[in-house]
């Protein structure tokens, strides 16, 4: 999952790509939110105490749905309208990447077994968070949840990340929120990560501008693919020994995967210590990236209605056994959020004719784009 | 170096006491023909546009461009450590750290010298371009600021509807509705009474009334307000300073949703 090493090399050569904010920042604004990746934090993040995931009397987990509620409400407060996007199905390639995951929640659950006895609650807890996967009952609920809050989603023929970039590009929405660098690759205008935290982690959340990347790395669309399969994405293998640094200076010389691996095979002499795997499917991986199977953004309708407030309390209260206080004061906050108009923003109307930052120019490389600190 | 000396330090408390529930953080920029100040807030609804004057200082001097990077609560504190009449002097170096603040007493022999650490900070600097206004309203500044208060406590948005004839505000909430209309007036002994509207075409616009009430922090700046409106488009609101120079809001309409 993600990049391997892509966020290090942006803030490195498109520091300006990099904005942090608030949530208050990006207000008025429409998000696409990869639905899938925020479940799975829920999951990991959303705990009782002790550490325990939220469960109702039956022991059903409800962290997710005490994930979604609220911190949708958090956004819906903030004056911003989420849309969420969930996964279809996986594309083919994906195949071995979800394969080692498997392995990986085996590998833990064993883990978890051998140290029942001996090991601490920590330790414990870590092997059980490592074993922590959405499942398509929980995938449901959520959807199920969010339609009695009035939220829309979509279902996205494959994968989410590739038709939330989509529903951005095409202005449906502002921008496309994922914690997964590789959503980059399908070009939205703005990738938010850090979106759906928990506000007590009192983490901003990071702004990237596709096209200030671009222009950073100085590449085409083309090049940065290939950079990112370079890098390690979920549909193949890489080029083993190569890392980030590597693998940005490999593609700025060679351009594109297809000119590096036959230098590679060309010069094996000079390039020995990189090994290309057999059959690599490099070019599979790209055509994903290139045309992602995504549903047409104009067959998509985004609606904000009210929530069904009876609907909600049916299942949130008397199904997963949430408060029924908190949810009705949840439900309240959401009409209140849909109220009234639409706030404008000035973006549109003033253009941007500079910075007027004193110190920026004589920053060094790479301090830029901090927050401004006292001296 | 900068050295600004107002006759009254009265004039900037109340300057500062306007913005700094808008905006906590600004660049004050100044150059040789006074000081001006540009920031948008958090949410980028609305926007501050300040210009000082040469002419509103006693005494001004400032050499060289410099932009004083200053945290407003801070610098309110320290400011409301002068008297009102007392003369304030502010003082900057040509790239400064701190910048003093001085207040003497008109007829004791008291000074009161303050340094406030500036800071580095970043703000776009959007430009502004003359916009053609459908309306321009020119009434009593306490008029307006009793109306967004009056309605403020009925509703979240206030609606400005102009007419050939008549100005209406107007709000709806849960518990209820409110509106006060205004029809154009001359008062020839109180002229800053008059009520004055040039409306090219009639104009229907929503604003949240959480900005607004913002806006109303700068009456004491101004016995007057204007307010210029336009269809879909940020409305101004302006403050002029009598010592010259001007405080505007832009603030940005809020939309019904079409799609």
């Amino acid at each position: 999952m993600g990049v391997k090493g892509l966020n290090q090399l942006i803030k490195e050569h498109s520091p300006d790509a990099y904005k942090e904010f608030t949530l208050k920042n990006l207000f008025g604004r429409k998000v696409a939110i990869d639905a899938s990746m925020c479940l799975y934090q829920f999951l990991i993040a959303v705990r009782q105490a002790d550490g325990q995931q939220l469960t109702n009397e039956d022991g059903e987990t409800t962290s997710h749905l005490s994930g979604m509620f609220y911190r949708t409400i958090r956004m819906v407060e903030n004056g911003i309208k989420p849309v969420y996007v969930f996964d279809g199905k996986p594309p083919v390639l994906k195949g071995g990447e979800l394969e080692k995951r498997l392995l990986r929640r085996e590998e833990a659950e064993r883990e978890q077994e051998k140290i029942k006895e001996t090991g601490t609650v920590e330790e414990i807890m870590k092997y059980e968070k490592r074993q922590v996967r959405v499942s398509r009952d929980q995938n449901d609920e959520a959807k199920k949840l969010l339609e009695l809050m009035g939220i829309p989603f979509v279902n996205a023929p494959c994968e989410a990340e590739a038709q939330c970039a989509a529903l951005a590009r095409d202005g449906k929405v502002f921008a496309a929120a994922s914690e997964d660098m590789d959503t980059l690759c399908y070009q939205p205008p703005f990738l938010l990560r850090h979106l759906t935290f928990a506000e007590a982690r009192k983490m901003p959340i990071d702004q990237i501008e596709y096209g200030k990347v671009m222009e950073g790395l100085g590449m085409s669309q083309e090049t940065f693919i290939d950079l990112c399969i370079l890098l390690g994405c979920d549909y193949c293998e890489t080029i083993r020994g190569v890392g980030p640094v590597t693998a940005y200076k490999l593609m700025k010389e060679h351009g594109s995967l297809d000119v590096l691996v036959k230098y590679i095979e060309d010069h094996p002499d000079k390039m020995s210590k990189y090994k290309v795997p057999e059959n690599w499917p490099y070019k599979e991986a790209r055509e994903l990236f290139h045309n992602p199977e995504i549903a047409n953004s104009d067959d998509i309708s985004l609606k904000w209605t009210e929530p069904n407030v009876d609907g909600l309390i049916e299942y949130m209260v008397k199904q997963k056994g949430f408060s029924e206080d908190r949810i009705r004061s949840g439900a309240e906050k959401l009409k209140k959020g849909l109220k009234g108009g639409v706030q404008g923003r000035l973006d549109g109307f003033f253009q941007v004719v500079g910075t007027s930052s004193k110190k920026r120019a004589a920053e060094p490389k790479g301090a830029k784009g901090k927050k401004p600190k006292k001296k | 170096m900068l050295e600004g000396k107002f006759d009254e330090a009265a004039l900037l408390k109340k300057i500062v006491d306007s913005i700094k529930d808008s905006v906590k953080l600004c660049n004050f920029n100044c150059t040789e023909h006074g000081i001006t100040v540009q920031a948008v807030d958090d949410s980028r609804v609305l926007l501050v546009s300040l210009l000082v004057g040469q002419s509103a200082f006693s005494e001004y001097r400032c050499d060289r461009d410099i932009t004083l990077g200053i945290d407003l609560e801070s610098f309110s504190k320290i400011i409301k450590c002068g008297n009102n009449e007392d003369y304030l002097t502010l003082l900057a170096e040509d790239s400064p750290d701190n910048v003093m603040t001085i207040f003497e007493d008109k007829k004791k022999e008291r000074v009161s010298e303050y340094s406030l650490k500036l800071m580095d900070i970043d703000s776009e600097f959007l430009k502004i371009d003359d916009m053609d206004y459908d309306t321009v309203i020119t009434m009593p500044s306490g008029e307006f600021s009793k109306i967004v208060r009056d309605l403020k406590n009925l509703s979240e948005s206030l609606t400005i509807i102009v007419t050939k004839d008549s100005v209406k505000f107007t709000s709806e909430g849960e518990s209820g509705t409110g509106s006060v209309v205004l029809k154009p007036y001359t008062d020839m002994d109180h002229p800053e009474e008059s009520i004055k509207v040039n409306l090219s075409s009639p104009v229907n616009l929503t604003f949240g009334l959480k900005y607004l009430s913002d806006i109303i922090k700068a009456t004491s700046l101004s016995g007057t307000i204007t307010i210029k409106l336009a269809d879909k488009t940020p409305a101004l609101f302006e403050y002029k300073l009598d010592a010259g120079g001007y405080l505007r809001f832009y603030l940005a309409p809020k939309f019904d949703e079409d799609d």
